[in-house]
């Protein structure tokens, strides 16, 4: 590793092919940004990228991701190869440096989630993105860090499990992703785009749950969602972590503040109490104010389709589609996987008759719409995981959608 | 006590508490070094900047006895964690300070790639050859034949292999500034530790890039020996597996 100065060079107006799949806008206005030599790998990283502008792209998703979260300020990007993830840091190895910041390739999934934690404890943004195998490799840090209450943000691309799985897509890691995955009572902050524009709507509001709660942020995108190339529309950048202000607990030293030590063990059983206490008080009010989901048709619905990501949309899609031949169909489509949005289901009428739960896998968050449902309605499941294609075709979901409306 | 206090305020300055009572146990390698470490961070001004990265076990405690900032990482962890900090706050001075568990045990490869990496941090392995916190199980340092709570009849080379000697594998890496094994045995050793301590933070404080600096130091607790016996065994058994030495000095 070089630690010579080094130049960085500010983003040309054209765009520069090799570069990736990230292209320059080249209309007026789109001023080149001032660039500042930089002291190396590890030296002042303050590039200015000010002249982007608002742009649609047409990317994969992954790809999507990592260009989101760098606008949305994500300087460092910590990542290690694994299907199907590792274009988001082919991606932000090429799109970080323009913005002062840098794709570090660590030698495995325990090391990345550490070196994530340590930029963490300096106050800045930093990210992951990783699939199946290395999420079950990070989870003691993400543990460690959300006792720390570190903010960080998280991709699982998630693939078919258990074990080394198989690389195509899947919504294995639902239980891995919502019941914390690590040790002791915790949870992350869990979001489920089921598109490449949702990721980029959801990811300001990521790195601000990040902020505002100091915990981990973890997107789940299925791999077929991860995989899809299509066109998303991208805001100006900001720098939302920046809007925080991080010195009243970042650990930089005694300068500016008495010292300081970020301790998620206990030497005494009362600090484990209390540590334990203050973790409980915030996911109370995470779960009570962070649902979030999208509904249709709960007023009158007969049978409650529910899914989230690839299955959420194609859901969209088949409940509009029944709807048209005024069939009493309505949808819950949770884009927070934790806090799971029960609320969503208060909204439910007593007309419902039947729940429709379609995932990727073999009923996982099943477990959460029938703890919302409370007994009010007979629970189904439609999925698969593994094979060519763990997605349950439209075909699949509307008949069966038809046998429960028949039945 | 006052102008004592006094005294050793005009050594230490601020960086050691001396108003806080070591939990080290009597005899403990650790009180040395961390001694050690609150003098060249006072000599070298640097305290309001030092951020360090501390590892599970006995050397976590370290932090505790100065007036710094501190981070107790995952068990091995602390280099991973002190590349992500150094990454993202280059302006710091981040050390981090382990045992030989959570360094040359579950923690190996993290330090590896940081050396590698040539990070520029500075990573201290304080060895005392056992799990002192747990109740001194056998460590990858352990001596061949040593006796521990979970080598009932010594150290079997056959079974659990030959103590790890860490700074020697680093060697060859370019990434590598500055590398030492020193230990604590007697009153000439300690002083060239503080030297070696010093050459090591200084290579940091360079940005030349990584510093690696092994302390051989007595666990009377976790060896069950006295102190004298602690310091004699250290002295004798250790240093002569773990030969002290400066291998790399690439500082000038």
């Amino acid at each position: 590793m070089e630690f010579k100065a080094r130049t960085v060079k500010a983003p040309t107006k054209k765009a520069p092919a090799r570069e990736g799949a990230h292209q320059e806008s080249a209309r007026p206005g789109n001023r080149a940004p001032r660039g500042r030599n930089g002291q190396g790998l590890f030296g002042d990283p303050k590039i200015a990228r000010n002249a982007m502008i608002e742009e649609t792209l047409f990317l994969k998703n992954t790809e999507t991701f990592a260009e989101a979260m760098v606008r949305c300020g994500v300087r460092y990007h910590f990542a290690y190869p694994i299907t199907p993830a590792s274009d988001v840091m082919k991606y932000s190895a090429v799109l970080l440096p323009k913005y002062g910041g840098r794709m570090i390739q660590m030698e495995s999934e325990l090391a990345v989630a550490n070196a994530l934690a340590g930029c963490a404890c300096t106050g800045k943004l930093g990210a992951t993105s990783t699939s199946g195998p290395g999420m079950s490799l990070m989870q003691e840090t993400i543990s460690f860090m959300a006792g720390a209450q570190l903010p960080c943000l998280m991709l699982d691309s998630m693939r078919v499990g258990p074990g080394d799985g198989d690389i195509i897509g899947a919504q294995s890691n639902y239980y891995q992703a919502t019941r914390g995955g690590g040790h002791g009572d915790y949870r992350v902050i869990v979001l489920a785009p089921d598109s490449g524009q949702s990721v980029v709507d959801l990811m300001p509001e990521a790195v601000k749950l990040a902020y505002a709660y100091r915990t981990p942020v973890l997107f789940v995108m299925d791999g077929v969602t991860a995989q899809m190339t299509e066109t998303s529309t991208f805001p100006e950048p900001h720098d939302y972590a920046a809007d925080f202000d991080t010195s009243p607990w970042r650990y930089t030293g005694t300068k500016d503040h008495p010292k300081r030590f970020l301790l998620t063990g206990s030497y005494n059983h009362a600090q484990g109490y209390e540590l334990n206490e203050r973790l409980r008080k915030k996911f109370e009010t995470i779960k009570e104010k962070e649902q979030r989901w999208e509904d249709e048709y709960l007023d009158d619905a007969e049978l409650l389709l529910v899914g989230f990501g690839i299955h959420g949309r194609m859901i969209r899609e088949l409940t509009a589609q029944l709807r048209s031949q005024n069939l009493k169909v309505g949808r819950i489509k949770p884009i927070t996987l934790w806090p799971f949005p029960d609320r969503a289901f208060d909204k439910l009428s007593p007309s419902l008759k039947n729940v429709l739960v379609v995932e990727m896998n073999h009923g996982q968050m099943i477990d959460d719409v029938r703890l919302a449902l409370n007994g009010r309605a007979p629970t189904h499941f439609l999925g698969k995981t593994g094979g060519d294609t763990p997605l349950r075709t439209l075909a699949e979901i509307k008949a069966k959608a038809l046998e429960l409306l028949g039945g | 006590m006052e102008n004592a206090a006094e005294n050793l305020s005009s050594l230490y300055g601020q960086t050691l508490y001396l108003d806080k009572l070591f939990s080290y146990c009597p005899g403990c390698g650790h009180g040395i070094v961390t001694r050690l470490v609150a003098e060249t961070i006072e000599a070298m001004g640097i305290r309001e900047k030092t951020v360090s990265v501390v590892g599970i076990g006995c050397g976590g405690f370290s932090h505790h006895y100065l007036d710094i900032d501190a981070i107790e990482a995952m068990h091995g962890r602390s280099p991973s964690v002190a590349t992500g900090f150094k990454l993202a706050s280059p302006e710091n001075f981040v050390f981090t300070y382990q045992g030989d568990g959570d360094m040359g045990a579950i923690g190996l490869a993290d330090l590896l790639h940081a050396a590698n990496k040539g990070v520029p941090i500075t990573c201290l392995m304080i060895n005392n050859t056992v799990f002192g916190m747990t109740g001194g199980q056998m460590s990858p340092t352990s001596l061949p034949g040593q006796v521990t709570a979970t080598t009932q009849k010594g150290r079997d080379t056959r079974l659990h292999g030959y103590p790890i000697l860490v700074p020697e594998m680093m060697r060859a890496m370019p990434g590598v500034k500055y590398l030492a094994r020193e230990s604590v045995a007697d009153a000439a050793a300690i002083r060239r530790s503080g030297k070696s301590l010093r050459r090591a933070f200084e290579c940091q404080e360079k940005n030349l890039g990584f510093a690696f600096v092994e302390f051989i130091v007595p666990c009377p607790t976790g060896l069950k020996k006295s102190v004298r016996e602690a310091y004699d065994w250290c002295k004798n058994e250790m240093v002569s597996y773990f030969k002290p030495g400066v291998f790399k000095d690439e500082t000038e």
